[in-house]
């Protein structure tokens, strides 16, 4: 264990030196925090939420009351006993549910004009003094309010009510989606599926790729030739354009099983490399003095060559898992991978194709999940070149 | 005739011709072992459309068919093997009489031009940045240009792609989306006029701005690596002993020699480009062969998949044939020691 320790100690002092390499370490920690450990602590967000749709990151609750009460009336606290109106099917009714003894709460329903009682209403009320505050949305204020088309209710409006607490409920940081539901609950949550199919289709590919490349160098012979010969016909497939043709026809149910397919697929150009530093190795002095000591090959090939090439090989894993995210979110934006796991594709998908592409206000949707991919691929690919120059001591040197 | 067969170029081609027709066979077998048949998507595309009796409706797209589904694999595969050895690709499935190599030709063109633009442009950058980073290394330009270039390997490609159209179409309005579907503006007719030549750029620019940002970075990096590995070469330190110019060494010693591998690693990216083309085209909505195979995909369209995988696998293996005969003449120390 002290071994261990030490070994993690000087991994530590080699990374700090190097920034890029640093910032990529660090950023994979903080993607480990946000997608395995976060979701313990963040709730994911699955109630609609009509009235916050597509808000801007940065959007929340606020309270507004009548011009005269703006010093008064600053929180739920200071309105103990008076009526508040609170719109339906927005945050604001669950917002307000702790206080519901303390106050009398008037409810209208959300845009509804011929339905009912609207948020426009709700604010002539606010603004005749029938209700002594409301709970709004920050969205709704700057349309209705700010924006109000109708020049008499905005004289109205603008003359009798104010926000006075403009950060009454919790901000939203990154807006909501087209159902109103909290966007970076769903990015807390939908990091951990993709970077484990990530994480499958990576390791299995090197995996195949370490075992078939030093079967083929340590044996040689006619094995060599059929696994090469293999290698090469793998390599000349169109690899994408098959999982894409593959995942259209199958359509998986299971993500973690698209990891799988990524990585059968994904081990040749890594077997080629694996394979010639084997036969390199293999002729180094120290494998000659192994052989002649009569060791056997498998002690030879795991104690003796597989050492050597561990930081290779964990550098082509890193790498590995990089284009195995890269096939896995591509799919995704085809909109070829399952959707029974709400992940960042899914999200980008659903933001491409729901035209929020095209909304100004709901550029989150489709921007926070590109930026959660994007920023995780730079991370691995910062680190994996960090450690590429940690072990190449050529590249350390000018 | 034997020692024909045995030289060097005759070998490759051969290994060439017998690799496709493997990876042809493979995607073949396993394209048609996947679950889901065209009939039965055409059925029910009439099913519902029309309301007949469901044999009827079978009975009538099955007539339709170029080619019988329900025949064993062995037979559909000797049938397309004969066909393809008279080069004919055969019918598009879902839509009878649409022969898939004009369908191809419709396709193909625009996708050749899109990525072949993109990785052209972005490997001569790439080498000239590369160059840069490894003649200034550890100063701050190449530490930004590092970093830069670890951003635009790191993202993928589509993501990227989205990246401009959210940013610079949606954001910054300095294009519209909308107007940059397909190929070139309906209504122009093809031919050599500067209207339609323009069209056509405008439409491309998107993806091949896309190509050019995601593989910069792999041939800056490895031009970077390369050139310092040359650096440390005798015939680099005698050529400036020898006081010659350094635009010179540079061009002819160093740039020529670190650039080689370079040209191998460019032929192998052309598959990998063209593959991810999918995707880059399905999100500008460019015409390509990426969309016309998504499109077949969709309507579960076997032949037209086949035609596209054909075109696919041909390119990837002739790029490797065309680096493999042309390495000779490009590094002539390899040429040499292969002669003896």
């Amino acid at each position: 264990m002290p071994g261990l320790l030490r070994r993690l100690i000087r991994g530590w002092t080699l990374i700090r030196g190097n920034r890029a390499g640093l910032i990529g370490f660090l950023g994979l920690v903080g993607y480990f925090l946000l997608t395995f450990i976060l979701p313990f602590f963040v709730e994911f967000d699955g109630s609609p939420k009509l009235d916050e749709i597509t808000a801007p990151p940065g959007s929340r609750i606020q309270l507004a009351v009548h011009r005269e009460d703006a010093q008064r009336f600053r929180s739920l606290e200071d309105l103990a006993g008076r009526t508040v109106g609170v719109v339906t099917q927005t945050g604001g009714l669950g917002f307000i549910e702790p206080y519901q003894d303390q106050l009398t709460v008037k409810r209208y329903r959300w845009n509804s004009r011929v339905r009912g009682p609207g948020i426009e209403l709700a604010l002539k009320d606010l603004a005749n003094r029938k209700i002594e505050a409301m709970l709004i949305f920050s969205k709704s204020w700057e349309d209705l309010v700010e924006n109000q088309a109708d020049p008499e209710l905005h004289k109205l409006l603008l003359e009798n009510v104010v926000i006075s607490n403009p950060t009454l409920g919790p901000m939203s940081l990154l807006g909501t989606d087209t159902q109103g539901r909290d966007i970076a609950s769903h990015i807390v949550h939908g990091g951990r599926v993709l970077i484990l199919t990530a994480l499958i289709g990576g390791v299995l590919s090197t995996l195949i790729a370490v075992i078939l490349g030093s079967l083929a160098a340590m044996l040689g012979g006619v094995l060599d030739q059929i696994l090469t010969a293999l290698t090469n016909l793998f390599l000349a497939i169109p690899r994408f354009p098959l999982l894409v043709v593959m995942a259209g026809l199958i359509s998986f149910e299971n993500t973690l099983l698209l990891g799988v397919l990524i990585g059968l697929l994904g081990w040749p150009a890594l077997m080629r490399a694996i394979r010639a530093q084997v036969l390199s190795l293999r002729e180094r002095d120290f494998v000659e003095a192994a052989r002649s000591l009569g060791l056997s090959t498998p002690h030879i090939m795991f104690r003796e060559i597989l050492p050597n090439m561990i930081s290779f090989v964990s550098i082509n894993l890193i790498f590995s898992i990089t284009s195995a995210m890269y096939e896995q979110v591509g799919l995704v934006v085809l909109g070829l991978a399952p959707i029974n796991d709400y992940t960042w594709g899914i999200m980008l998908f659903f933001g491409r194709t729901r035209g929020t592409l095209f909304n100004p206000d709901g550029i989150s949707m489709a921007l926070s999940p590109v930026m959660a991919i994007a920023l995780f691929q730079v991370c691995l690919v910062l680190f994996a070149r960090a450690l590429e120059e940690m072990f190449d001591p050529r590249l350390r040197q000018p | 005739m034997s020692r024909i067969l045995k030289s060097y170029p005759v070998q490759i081609v051969l290994q060439a011709l017998l690799t496709i027709l493997a990876v042809m066979t493979f995607t073949f077998v396993l394209i048609r072992l996947m679950p889901g048949n065209p009939i039965e998507v055409l059925v029910e595309q009439i099913l519902t459309n029309e309301g007949i009796a469901y044999e009827e409706a079978y009975d009538r797209v099955a007539a339709s068919f170029d080619i019988d589904p329900n025949a064993s694999l062995l037979d559909q595969y000797l049938a397309w093997l004969w066909d393809l050895l008279r080069l004919d690709l055969g019918e598009s499935i879902t839509s009878p009489g649409t022969r898939v190599v004009d369908e191809i030709l419709r396709f193909l063109p625009w996708t050749v031009f899109a990525v072949g633009a993109g990785l052209l442009i972005s490997f001569v950058l790439g080498i000239v940045l590369g160059m840069l980073m490894a003649y200034y290394r550890n100063s701050s330009l190449d530490y930004a240009l590092s970093l830069f270039a670890s951003f635009m390997t790191g993202i993928p490609n589509y993501i990227w792609g989205l990246l401009i159209v959210i940013v610079l179409g949606i954001h910054l309005n300095w294009f519209s989306v909308g107007e940059l579907r397909g190929t070139y503006d309906p209504g122009l007719t093809p031919g050599f006029n500067l209207a339609f030549l323009w069209s056509v750029v405008e439409h491309a620019m998107l993806p091949i701005v896309t190509y050019v940002v995601s593989a910069l970075g792999g041939w800056m990096l490895n031009m970077k690596s390369s050139t310092m590995s040359v650096l440390n070469e005798d015939y680099v330190n005698v050529a400036e002993a020898r006081g010659l110019q350094d635009s010179r060494i540079i061009f002819s010693y160093v740039g020529r020699n670190a650039s080689l591998p370079l040209f191998t690693q460019l032929t192998i990216s052309i598959g990998f480009v063209l593959g991810s083309g999918v995707v880059i085209e399905e999100i500008f909505v460019y015409w390509g062969i990426g969309h016309y195979l998504f499109q077949s995909i969709t309507v579960r369209d076997y032949t037209s998949m086949q035609g596209v995988f054909l075109i696919l696998t041909m390119t990837v293996v002739l790029a490797n044939v065309f680096a493999d005969l042309t390495y000779g003449w490009l590094d002539p120390r390899v040429r040499i020691s292969g002669e003896r």
